[in-house]
């Protein structure tokens, strides 16, 4: 119970660290001579100004939240999180296949995902909308894609 | 300059290319604006690359053309199914649907339509007289002036319509954060880059916007895998009677003052517009009790107000590059990929372009007129495409149009990452415009700030000696804590 009281804190938590893990980045970054800066600002200066206000915010919203407490967030259905798991599933595939095979692996899974029971129209979609789009960027946008194996085959 | 402008709007109405293409994407913006969770601002972000290749004049007609007849098409599913197809449209909703199940849904429609129609094209008649005025006022600014306009524009995140004020700003600071990526303009020196050289001149918009916008709502949208979409049945659309037009158009004027008004205000956009609208109509109105339960001026005040938000808005986008809407944010991308600086030059250099794209947004709001009025109903069942079809072909479109911007990866994989940022922040109750006003303000306000500092040798204080830089910041203090001076001055009073 406890656990789950404090775990409204959890955001600005995260947040807070966030800014914090900038600053110190920012701390890191090198210096330009004064001849080139002048009266103006080092690069590191804007952005630890905008973490220090960020900060001060996330003061305000933590106080906020102590005085109202926010709704609770409902956890996600298996949908949400599949299609996260989707798109990492597209970068493997991107990278170590194609493009267009990431593409059309990821809208047949997902359309299965989503609850489409017809396995036809999943795999129609999958494959008439990876097609059109690369005809359209390809003939009328003229835009190369990235090679992997389908592109390979296509561009030579 | 008049003629030039009369001309100039007169062209759009010659070019049958341009015709045509505005044609074809008010069919695509009300399809856009008719899908529940795709509107203007996801619906613009995801044709943004394909106006790549296309003259700079097309492309931003395209876009703006996206905004006008989506926003307007949210009404059609808001009135038919009690789902907005847009945020702005969820102010129809309340009166729209009531009047549907008493079986006028095609009344409904057709005020929606006709309000919709009159909002639009009075704001981009205020659009063509203020801008130009706004652009000899802003001929006066300097590094100061604008500084503190940016400041302004980011401190008005802190009433945009989700999310609460204090989340938002946090939201905004964390897009100026996200303009810091890359190497410091002045200097050089590099920034948040961790090795990544493809980061060099910092993040592009087009990806951080697919992510934000689209692939954010996919994720979103998969928590509603289930909902079942219930239509109410309708013969026809009906133009608004004698009686209709009596009743609403003290309404529609006011609605447009109110939408045009609050479109010009930074970082506003058409939802608050229609909110004020809606509960302005409400205000005003002699039949309050009939509010909520199908009014007529409930409609029309909700329907201008959206819809005149959208003139409004691109005045400070096209005049000050500082967007009015999470759309406009996406128009003024446009703007720039194009080659069309935004600000004052934009408007004596190259004064044909912007009343061709003015006179494009009046053509548009004319066809989604015509549209709307003969075949909303066919548009309504667009809505009924499943999402399980549906969103996993808004995934292949964003991949797709994040690639090819500049056709690198990379920015594949950062749409992909905001997207998750995006989805997370808005599971929280972060909006993510604000994030996108922030990224495209960041430079400006960083920039502006630097050259101040050189103006005045580093004495910071002497940016409020400037009349007009102070009272944008004296703007900005009142933007951000009036709401609470004033509560605690209403409390003392009680």
């Amino acid at each position: 119970m406890k656990y789950m009281k404090n775990k409204i804190y959890l955001i600005p938590l995260i947040l807070a660290i966030f800014s914090l893990s900038v600053i110190a980045i920012s701390l890191q970054l090198d210096t330009s001579p004064e001849m080139i800066v002048g009266d103006s600002m080092q690069a590191r200066s804007f952005p630890i100004f905008l973490m220090i206000l960020k900060l001060f915010l996330l003061g305000i919203l933590t106080y906020q939240f102590y005085k109202n407490k926010p709704k609770a967030v409902s956890l996600e259905k298996y949908h949400t999180w599949g299609s996260m798991l989707l798109f990492l599933l597209f970068y493997l595939l991107t990278v170590y296949t194609d493009m267009f095979i990431g593409i059309f692996v990821v809208i047949f899974l997902m359309s299965i995902l989503w609850g489409e029971k017809r396995l036809w129209v999943a795999f129609l979609t999958a494959t008439v909308t990876p097609g059109l789009v690369f005809l359209l960027f390809d003939f009328v946008l003229k835009i190369r894609f990235p090679r992997g194996i389908l592109m390979n085959l296509y561009y030579g | 300059m008049f003629e030039q402008a009369i001309s100039a709007m007169a062209s759009v109405m010659v070019d049958p290319y341009l015709l045509g293409l505005i044609f074809a994407t008010t069919v695509l913006g009300v399809i856009i604006g008719v899908l529940p969770g795709l509107g203007a601002t996801t619906g613009a972000a995801l044709l943004l690359p394909f106006t790549l290749t296309m003259d700079p004049v097309h492309a931003i007609a395209v876009l703006a053309t996206i905004y006008v007849s989506a926003t307007f098409a949210g009404s059609i599913t808001a009135i038919l199914i009690n789902t907005p197809g847009t945020s702005a449209a969820a102010a129809t909703t309340f009166d729209g649907y009531p009047l549907a199940q008493k079986g006028e849904a095609g009344r409904a429609l057709g005020i929606a339509v006709i309000s919709s129609t009159v909002g639009g094209i009075f704001s981009v008649l205020i659009l063509c007289f203020a801008a130009p005025l706004l652009a000899r006022v802003a001929y006066e600014f300097r590094s100061p002036e604008y500084f503190a306009l940016t400041v302004f524009g980011l401190s008005m995140l802190a009433s945009i319509s989700a999310g609460g004020a204090v989340k938002n700003l946090i939201g905004g600071i964390f897009g100026v954060w996200l303009s810091t990526i890359g190497a410091e303009r002045v200097t050089g020196i590099e920034r948040f880059m961790f090795g990544n050289y493809e980061l060099y001149e910092g993040l592009h918009f087009v990806p951080i916007f697919i992510g934000l916008f689209a692939i954010s709502e996919l994720l979103v949208q998969s928590k509603t895998v289930d909902k079942i979409i219930k239509t109410v049945s309708m013969k026809a659309v009906k133009l608004p009677t004698k009686e209709d037009y009596k009743k609403i158009w003290k309404t529609i004027l006011r609605s447009c003052g109110i939408g045009t008004f609050i479109g010009v205000l930074p970082a506003e956009g058409a939802t608050v517009a229609s909110m004020i609208g809606y509960s302005e109509a409400r205000r005003w109105s002699k039949n309050k009790k009939e509010f909520g339960k199908g009014s007529i001026e409930g409609i029309a005040g909700a329907e201008a107000a959206n819809n005149a938000a959208t003139g409004g808005a691109m005045v400070p986008t096209m005049v000050l590059g500082i967007p009015g809407s999470g759309t406009t944010a996406i128009i003024l991308v446009g703007l720039m990929v194009h080659g069309l600086r935004p600000g004052v030059y934009l408007f004596t250099e190259q004064v044909e372009k912007v009343y061709q794209i003015f006179g494009s947004m009046f053509v548009a709001n004319v066809m989604f007129m015509l549209m709307g009025l003969y075949a909303a109903k066919l548009f309504a069942r667009v809505s009924l495409v499943p999402t399980q079809i549906l969103w996993p072909i808004v995934f292949a479109l964003s991949v797709i149009g994040a690639y090819a911007f500049q056709g690198q990866l990379l920015d594949v994989w950062l749409a992909l990452i905001f997207g998750v940022i995006g989805f997370f922040a808005r599971r929280h109750g972060f909006s993510v415009a604000p994030i996108a006003v922030g990224l495209i303000l960041g430079e400006m306000v960083e920039t502006n700030l630097q050259h101040s500092l050189k103006m005045f040798d580093g004495q910071w204080w002497l940016i409020l000696t400037q009349p007009l830089a102070l009272m944008f910041l004296i703007f900005a203090f009142l933007g951000l804590c009036g709401p609470v001076i004033f509560s605690w001055i209403t409390k003392q009073k009680d």
